[in-house]
């Protein structure tokens, strides 16, 4: 005999989100207001902000938050000294198909307070954008990016967006979406010629090749904040249409994709 | 597992003319050096990337088939060891590797994923590294045993005690097929249809026999 809120768990898993795709709460009930205090707090700070709550498997907290403010909201768990959420466990995306929406999620932990939360925020699928927390934590850098790759959810203000998982030349979409084909778009024969035509250098800003080449970056003192500085320097020597701080677009960075496998073939020699 | 081609031991000659002694036995020896040193590239990806290391490990010891070091560059390589799936990321890379070890290169394909895609049918995996480079012999299992892979190693023996240095084409090198896919792409299409490429694979990619090849020489009783 399952107890009620896994038999709650196993319901939810069947019936998909409890949100309908204009964003309010359907089936799932809302969670007790005092059950966690940070959601507590955050409708006392944000109010309307805050969509709702509603609780998983008896302690995971679920907070749905409005798309415009959530950055806004984030970064208040993050600094407010009674909330401390410092680490950012997670930045995933969920579809549920069938024109549905999709559900951004931020798993959240605060290490002082042994404290977790999980905040959602639902984009509709016509326009997939978000905010991006990696101003707040720094590891939101990567797992942003691998949203966007597989979801295809574009993150404003992140500083460096491009896949991270499949190929830079990958052209099928975004591989993690409901209605993305398992064996891709493309046939095998085209998605061999198109593998092979790139080189793997076209993965890497010429900034992370600097360190696989071990090239020398000029020494900057002054920490971490002049650190970034100097990686956009040592692009800029490699590439003068890299000067830009972190180039975004494929044509920005690549280093001669222009040339042929046998040209990159020699490349790999050194 | 089999042999992708079967040299046997050349009695005539490729251009017609009867192998003379002499050229026989220096193929003897050339061929006797090359199996006697071959050493392994090693492009571990996956779990059968373990069972390689355990082949090289004391207890199964390749060592004592002359593979006495795994060679990390492959510049200084002879045998391909691909173990593992491939991502269509990594195949480049693959490729790559492929086409900067010398000449004579040989490659194995070790395990399901590597020959197949395996259970991977899936949008970012190859499906068979043979559609990327050239492969001599597929070992199968998921991961085969250690025993699994110096059976392919030995096949691979068996392979180049065929060989003849006089036909040139066994060991040409073609740079400008550097980088490009191994097979075409109607073949590629036909032996990765959904569900096919376990059963089509070997057959099209010049496989001559799917079962167990038994040799008159065979070490076992």
């Amino acid at each position: 005999m399952a107890k009620p809120e896994l038999k709650d768990a196993i319901a939810g898993l069947e019936s998909g989100p409890e949100t309908t795709p204009n964003g309010v709460a359907t089936a799932r009930g809302e969670a007790a207001a005092e059950s966690h205090p940070t959601v507590a707090a955050l409708r006392a700070q944000f109010g309307d902000a805050v969509l709702h709550h509603t609780v998983y498997s008896g302690d995971e907290h679920v907070v749905y938050i409005v798309p415009e403010r959530s950055q806004e909201l984030l970064s208040w768990l993050r600094h407010d000294p009674g909330q401390c959420f410092d680490l950012l466990k997670d930045v995933t995306a969920v579809d549920y198909g069938a024109g549905r929406p999709l559900e951004l999620v931020y798993e959240l932990w605060s290490v002082p307070r042994r404290v977790g939360l999980r905040v959602k925020v639902t984009l509709p699928l016509e326009s997939l954008e978000a905010d991006s927390v990696e101003p707040i934590w720094k590891t939101a850098n990567w797992l942003e990016r691998e949203v966007y790759d597989m979801f295809g959810i574009h993150f404003r203000g992140h500083p460096d967006l491009r896949r991270i998982m499949m190929p830079e030349n990958y052209a099928e979409g975004h591989p993690l979406r409901k209605d993305f084909p398992l064996r891709g778009r493309f046939s095998r024969a085209e998605q061999t010629r198109r593998a092979l035509s790139a080189p793997p250098e076209d993965n890497y800003t010429p900034d992370e090749l600097a360190v696989a080449l071990q090239e020398e970056r000029p020494a900057v003192a002054g920490g971490e904040v002049a650190d970034e500085r100097s990686h956009a320097a040592a692009s800029a020597d490699l590439d003068p249409a890299a000067a830009s701080p972190r180039p975004n677009t494929a044509a920005d960075w690549s280093l001669g994709s222009s040339g042929s496998a046998a040209a990159g073939t020699q490349g790999a020699t050194q | 597992m089999g042999l992708t081609e079967r040299h046997e031991l050349p009695v005539v000659s490729p251009d017609g003319g009867e192998a003379s002694f002499l050229t026989t036995r220096l193929d003897d020896i050339v061929n006797w050096s090359r199996r006697s040193s071959m050493w392994p590239m090693p492009f571990g990806t996956a779990c059968c990337a373990i069972e390689m290391m355990a082949m090289a490990a004391t207890k199964y010891d390749v060592a004592r088939f002359g593979m006495e070091r795994m060679s990390y560059t492959p510049r200084q390589a002879d045998l391909l060891i691909c173990a593992g799936r491939v991502t269509y990321k990594m195949a480049p890379v693959l490729r790559r590797i492929w086409d900067q070890m010398p000449q004579p290169k040989w490659c194995i394909s070790m395990g399901a994923c590597a020959s197949s895609g395996g259970v991977f049918d899936v949008y970012s995996m190859v499906q068979g590294i043979d559609t990327i480079v050239p492969v001599d012999v597929y070992v199968p299992g998921c991961p085969p045993r250690p025993e699994g892979l110096i059976y392919g190693i030995l096949l691979i023996h068996e392979k180049v005690r065929g060989e003849t240095l006089k036909n040139p084409a066994l060991r040409a090198e073609d740079s400008a097929r550097a980088g490009l896919p191994n097979l075409p792409a109607e073949v590629v299409a036909e032996i990765t249809t959904p569900f096919g490429n376990s059963t089509n694979q070997n057959k099209v990619s010049g496989l001559l026999s799917t079962g167990a090849v038994s040799r008159p020489t065979d070490r076992h009783p």
